[in-house]
């Protein structure tokens, strides 16, 4: 029965809404009915307790008006901008490596092998190793060629390290896929046709690999720009970022309105950045 | 096929529901982490022939915000004093029958005098109290004060840490200025934001977190927190002195509450009640390291606290300030941004 159906000329009707309606109900129950009850309590009066008081109110607006959540938040683009730009600075040749090697599922396995280690585990490890009493301080102090420990972690710098450090797979697996899609004889046809080396890898390979490119981008960007966890860990105390913030104000501070604000903010400037990104993909494929 | 893929859900499901639903009696806690020794809640399972599910949390803030945003089915939590007042307030509670708990009598009087949130304990039976004190690695820091300015000491600058808690921060600050832990005049606050940003300039940062791993890997050397968290992590404790500055400071009473709504009431009781029983007690104060409130418990536990409750005699408890927290939260946002 179900054969013939599919057979017959029935095939044609349109499953497309059938078919990503699991998708719909996902996306409807964990994203867009947690992000509209964000955005309403943005809109409400505290509750002095925590929660929020059903009444209508731009306080929480107001509050985040004030010049220290400016700060914050530039300190937060900052580190999240230079996660990216080294991010994907030690992703591409990686990438173009791994894509060019004998060694694909070898060296395919080894970006995965990560992941099989909690991700907080990971973080913490970085202490061990860069910490004031970890791995590297010991040695030198042992060594004598320090009297007193340097002071590697706990700060801005340290976070952007970490936050390299935990994207870098993400930000390889795309480009990797992309590039190895590329037909690599048309580098040499490049350079036949008299072009230097540095010309035919701008000029050809990075064009075609633009989407793997702008994908990366996106995979590091945003969860390092709401990240809560790494500046937690390793940063100082003056490492303040949004997402810090949106658990400071949800827990001790008591005001959820305000870290809905903060959260529709961050949400904002990410949606502003993923337009940007993906309008100036569509640009180059008109091009193309 | 799609039978077989029907056949085996069921299954599943039938599977899944069993397993919820033993036949034995559930008891739910909410608890912070590592409060109870895992041998006094297998022992009270097997004493009652019941289960107990446990759920912990890292906060006051925590666990009240999960229970507001419809976090039920629990039938104990064990918040600190402030919270316990709100949570009274907020009807948020059942009250406690004490004939149901007799060991409620070996409970210290003293202590209980000191709570004014619930005088009778009709809907809070105390658990342990407690303050933070300060961590000192004499291996490396020889010469302190023991003082709540040992912050300023610039011979430890980036070598501490405070609890990344407004509260305990605040506390501390105002204690150490001769004021109330619960001061709502506005000018004392701005005097005790000062000190702080003095402190600030001296310590590594501000972490409720890992204070204690940190402390016990020697990251920090000198660290602001809880003694039982401290010394749970430390494998060698000869090179600690932990100690709570003269002046007081801070302190907190965590209680049992059953939760309105609580199917097991009765078992509720009971479990708290198990507590208080003085064998339970010293095994739980053993376990922590903090002074026992139960005073039969204190001629058998077997170990020295690492504080006793005469060190608190100046310390305060923490209440809850209602709407005045936004001003402390202000502030507090001002010494997390400010250099």
């Amino acid at each position: 029965m179900t054969v013939s159906l599919w057979r017959s000329s029935r095939m044609k009707v349109n499953y497309g809404t059938k078919y990503s309606l699991p998708m719909l109900i996902w996306l409807t129950l964990l994203f867009i009915v947690p992000s509209a009850i964000i955005i309403m309590f943005s809109f409400m009066e505290k509750n002095q307790y925590g929660g929020v008081n059903p009444v209508f109110s731009l306080q929480a607006f107001k509050d985040l008006m004030n010049s220290a959540y400016f700060k914050i938040l530039l300190n937060t683009i900052y580190i999240a901008v230079m996660s990216t730009i080294f991010t994907l600075l030690l992703a591409l040749p990686s990438a173009y490596y791994m894509a060019r090697s004998k060694y694909k599922s070898f060296l395919m396995l080894l970006i995965i092998i990560p992941f099989w280690t909690n991700f907080l585990i990971r973080v913490y490890a970085w202490i061990a190793v860069l910490g004031n009493n970890g791995f590297i301080n010991q040695f030198l102090l042992k060594t004598g060629l320090i009297k007193d420990y340097i002071g590697m972690l706990y700060n801005n710098n340290a976070v952007i390290l970490v936050m390299v450090y935990t994207y870098l797979p993400y930000a390889i697996l795309p480009l990797y896929a992309i590039i190895e899609k590329f037909d690599f004889s048309l580098l040499e046809a490049a350079r036949d046709l008299g072009a230097s080396k540095s010309q035919s890898v701008f000029r050809i390979l990075i064009p075609n690999i633009k989407s793997g490119i702008i994908t990366s981008l996106l995979f590091t960007f945003i969860p390092a720009f709401g990240n809560y966890a790494i500046p937690q860990i390793i940063g100082d105390k003056n490492t303040n970022m949004l997402g810090t913030v949106i658990a400071r104000e949800l827990t001790t501070g008591r005001n959820w309105p305000l870290a809905s604000a903060i959260s529709m903010l961050l949400t904002l400037v990410t949606v502003i950045g993923v337009l940007v990104f993906t309008s100036k993909q569509k640009n180059i494929k008109k091009v193309i | 096929m799609k039978k077989y893929v029907y056949f085996l859900l069921v299954v599943v499901f039938i599977f899944i529901l069993t397993g919820c639903s033993g036949s034995k009696q559930k008891l739910y806690i909410f608890n912070w982490s590592y409060y109870i020794p895992d041998e006094v809640i297998e022992n009270f399972e097997k004493d009652f022939n019941v289960d107990v599910v446990y759920d912990v949390f890292s906060s006051n803030e925590e666990m009240f915000a999960k229970l507001k945003s419809g976090g039920t089915g629990y039938d104990i939590v064990f918040p600190s004093g402030d919270y316990a007042s709100i949570m009274i307030n907020l009807g948020m509670v059942e009250p406690i029958d004490l004939n149901n708990i007799p060991n409620y009598k070996y409970l210290d009087k003293s202590v209980l005098q000191k709570i004014t949130f619930d005088t009778q304990s009709n809907y809070s039976i105390p658990y342990m109290m407690g303050g933070t004190g300060i961590a000192v690695n004499t291996k490396y820091v020889k010469n302190y004060e023991k003082d709540w300015n040992i912050f300023l000491d610039e011979n430890l600058k980036n070598k501490m840490t405070l609890l990344d808690d407004m509260r305990e921060v605040f506390g501390i600050a105002l204690k150490q200025l001769g004021y109330s832990v619960n001061t709502k005049n506005t000018d004392e606050l701005n005097e005790a934001k000062d000190l702080i940003m003095k402190w600030k300039k001296n310590i590594l940062k501000f972490d409720a977190e890992s204070f204690a791993k940190g402390f016990a890997a020697e990251e920090f050397y000198v660290v602001h927190g809880y003694a039982e968290n401290i010394f749970l992590e430390l494998e060698d404790k000869s090179n600690v002195d932990f100690f709570m500055p003269e002046i007081g400071g801070p302190m907190y009473v965590d209680t049992m509450m059953i939760l309105k709504g609580s199917k097991n009431k009765e078992l509720a009781e009971k479990f708290i009640n198990y507590i208080h029983d003085p064998k339970v007690y010293a095994q739980i104060v053993d376990y922590l390291g903090l002074p026992s409130i139960n005073t039969e418990a204190r001629n058998l536990r077997t170990t020295v606290p690492y504080y006793t409750i005469d060190d608190l005699k100046n310390s305060e408890f923490k209440e809850d300030l209602g709407d005045f927290l936004s001003v402390y939260n202000k502030l507090w946002q001002e010494i997390r941004v400010e250099n």
